[in-house]
């Protein structure tokens, strides 16, 4: 790692900031602008102008949107993220942390799931082309796809659930049996988009020189397909391993909802219903934040595999 | 004699000609493609064609003893609803729902915004496509689901004003605009995220094509820019957009069925898959009453499964002109 590579990095990262900088912008000024305010939220049925007065002033809902949006920000930068609030008591913070410590399990299992099924099945139907078990293979892992979650779920909680009495259900902290089915909801599904990257990327592979070598130099055929095919197929899927990572922090709203996972999704479904206008700012900006992260995720992890693009500078 | 007859064979029209579409041929060699076409296609017809297809009026309720939530049957071919409105009439007007989200979405995120602002984009470069490719790298930076949600939600809370507003002042009557505002809502929160994919793959097709040397010929005879995208950059862009666009259908349609699921899209009266679908997906109501979530749902998770058959195909077809990263 040379100093053209840190450079690279530190340039990828300066970008980063103009583009928090009019997201944090936007999303403010979207939040702040549409119709009901806060104070309305905390009051309710209970709504009276002069209590909404009061409350306006002591949130500071009375001033100026630019005014608002400075302290916002100040307060951001000393990790104050505001108050929630349905949950009075607690500061966005405390209410997001847990929360996103479940989704983010959740996810990465989820996505564990779905390369380590994808990756070999992409394999498998590329090396199959020309068969009907190419198409057959990538049809069925799409049908599973096309269901959304909330007609699966209702689906596999009343055959798995109900009839076969194989799991049960209902929050019982993360690390319980009931957690299986969520995964595997969540999961699977996701098969059909790896599998058919890595299909075409294999594909790509297989009408390689280095392919044709190493047939020719007699290897087995398992040792190409592993270490020759399989291995320089993989590189493409750095880009949509990465662009997955964010999707994990932003939760699960339909799994997480139909199963009472306690994580982000059923959060942001929560605050935007009430709405909980700190906390659904807080997991836009987080949200946005994690995404633009993880791309310059990606392209150093680009730039560290690939020497070639360090020396264009930044890529568009 | 022979010679003659063989080099006439040759010569003839059909045989020298480059297959026009070699795409479509190409498409036609893939059976399940076809069915899925066949699906959309009739899909698609049913649905613009609601009211002359659905044998009943999907709003006719029938609460007396027996007649709701009734098990298929030759009179009504899925059931009834927990109302006793007729269930395949509710979802042929879902069909309809759907297909005029799509239709909307595409033509307005789709072509107006994907392809018009890639092909600019590209074919002008500069500023234009700095400030376009910029706009959208922060629209794509954005938790798309959340925002889509926060929006719909806030705007949700003024639609009874505004539908008001529409009943006093237009011909319009007060149910119909507030299904048409929620309408609004979903396609407005739906199409500027919808765009960002499709004016990348079109950016950079045109940013390839206007390099060639027939453009450059072109403009060198003093071709106006419109007529330099409209008859060379436009035909190489085309089958490249086409894919991405058929690979995205599923999600865009996917959009207004989930916020109508979450009860923030189209909601009874007025029909959609999301709100049939959150009626029967109670477990409690599964399994009393499957027939209501399975009739919902196949139709349109049918739909979802067709385009993205047809869009897997599609990649397929075209694949020698994809470079994957």
């Amino acid at each position: 790692m040379g100093p053209g590579l840190a450079g690279y990095i530190l340039r990828r990262l300066l970008w980063a900031i103009p583009v928090l900088f009019i997201i944090s912008v936007l999303v403010f000024v979207m939040l702040r602008m549409a119709p009901g305010d806060p104070a309305e939220t905390i009051l309710g049925n209970r709504f009276d102008e002069e209590q909404a007065d009061v409350l306006r002033r002591k949130y500071g809902y009375d001033q100026p949107l630019t005014v608002q949006y400075a302290k916002y920000m100040w307060n951001l930068a000393h990790l104050d993220l505001g108050v929630s609030v349905k949950y009075r008591d607690f500061t966005v913070t405390e209410v997001i942390l847990p929360k996103l410590w479940v989704s983010s399990r959740l996810g990465i299992l989820a996505l564990l799931i779905s390369f380590g099924l994808g990756i070999p099945v992409g394999v498998y139907a590329a090396l199959a082309r020309g068969t009907f078990l190419d198409p057959l293979t990538i049809s069925s892992w799409l049908l599973l796809d096309a269901i959304p979650p909330y007609v699966l779920i209702p689906l596999v909680q009343w055959a798995l659930v109900l009839k076969l009495k194989l799991f049960g259900l209902g929050w019982d902290g993360f690390l319980s049996a009931n957690m299986i089915l969520p995964v595997l909801v969540m999961g699977l599904p996701g098969v059909a988009g790896v599998a058919r990257l890595m299909r075409a990327s294999v594909i790509g592979v297989l009408n390689e020189d280095y392919i044709r070598t190493a047939r020719a130099k007699g290897l087995r055929e398992q040792t190409i397909i592993v270490s020759h095919i399989t291995r320089n197929a993989l590189l493409p899927m750095v880009t949509v391993i990465g662009l997955s990572l964010p999707g994990v922090a932003a939760g699960a709203l339909f799994v997480e909802t139909l199963f009472g996972i306690p994580g982000i999704g059923q959060l942001s479904l929560e605050a935007v219903q009430l709405p909980d206008f700190d906390v659904v700012l807080a997991l836009i900006l987080f949200g946005s934040a994690s995404f633009v992260l993880a791309n310059v995720v990606i392209d150093v992890a680009y730039a560290f595999i690939d020497p070639r693009v360090r020396v264009g500078g930044a890529r568009g | 004699m022979a010679i003659a007859e063989s080099t006439a064979v040759l010569t003839s029209p059909e045989m020298t000609r480059r297959p026009r579409w070699p795409a479509l041929r190409a498409l036609a060699r893939k059976k399940l493609a076809l069915v899925a076409l066949a699906y959309l296609l009739l899909f698609y017809a049913v649905g613009l064609a609601a009211p002359l297809v659905a044998p009943y009026d999907p709003n006719d309720q029938n609460i007396r003893a027996g007649e709701t939530r009734q098990g298929p049957s030759s009179e009504h071919w899925l059931g009834t609803d927990s109302l006793g409105r007729d269930l395949l009439s509710r979802v042929i007007y879902s069909a309809r729902t759907t297909v005029l989200f799509t239709i909307v979405v595409v033509v307005t995120g789709g072509f107006f915004l994907g392809l018009g602002l890639g092909l600019l984009a590209g074919y002008r470069g500069g500023w234009v496509d700095t400030a376009i490719m910029r706009v959208g790298e922060i629209l794509g930076g954005l938790p798309t689901l959340i925002l889509i949600l926060a929006i719909t939600a806030a705007f949700r809370t003024r639609i009874t004003d505004l539908a008001y507003w529409f009943e006093d002042h237009t011909w319009v009557s007060f149910s119909e605009a507030k299904t048409f505002l929620k309408f609004t809502i979903i396609a407005g929160a739906t199409v500027p995220f919808a765009w960002v994919g499709s004016a990348r793959i079109v950016r950079s097709q045109a940013l390839a094509i206007r390099e060639l040397a027939y453009v450059t010929a072109a403009e060198a005879m003093g071709a106006s820019t419109w007529r330099v995208i409209g008859r060379h950059i436009l035909p190489g862009v085309m089958p490249l957009f086409i894919v991405g666009l058929s690979g995205s259908m599923a999600g865009m349609a996917g959009a207004e069925v989930s916020l109508s699921y979450l009860g923030l899209g189209i909601d009874p009266p007025a029909a959609s898959f999301g709100s049939l679908i959150s009626e029967a997906g109670f477990i409690r109501t599964f399994q009393q009453y499957p027939h209501l979530l399975l009739g919902a749902a196949t139709p349109v998770v049918l739909f979802f499964y067709a385009w993205n058959l047809l869009g897997d195909a599609l990649v397929d077809v075209l694949e020698p002109r994809l470079n994957l990263r």
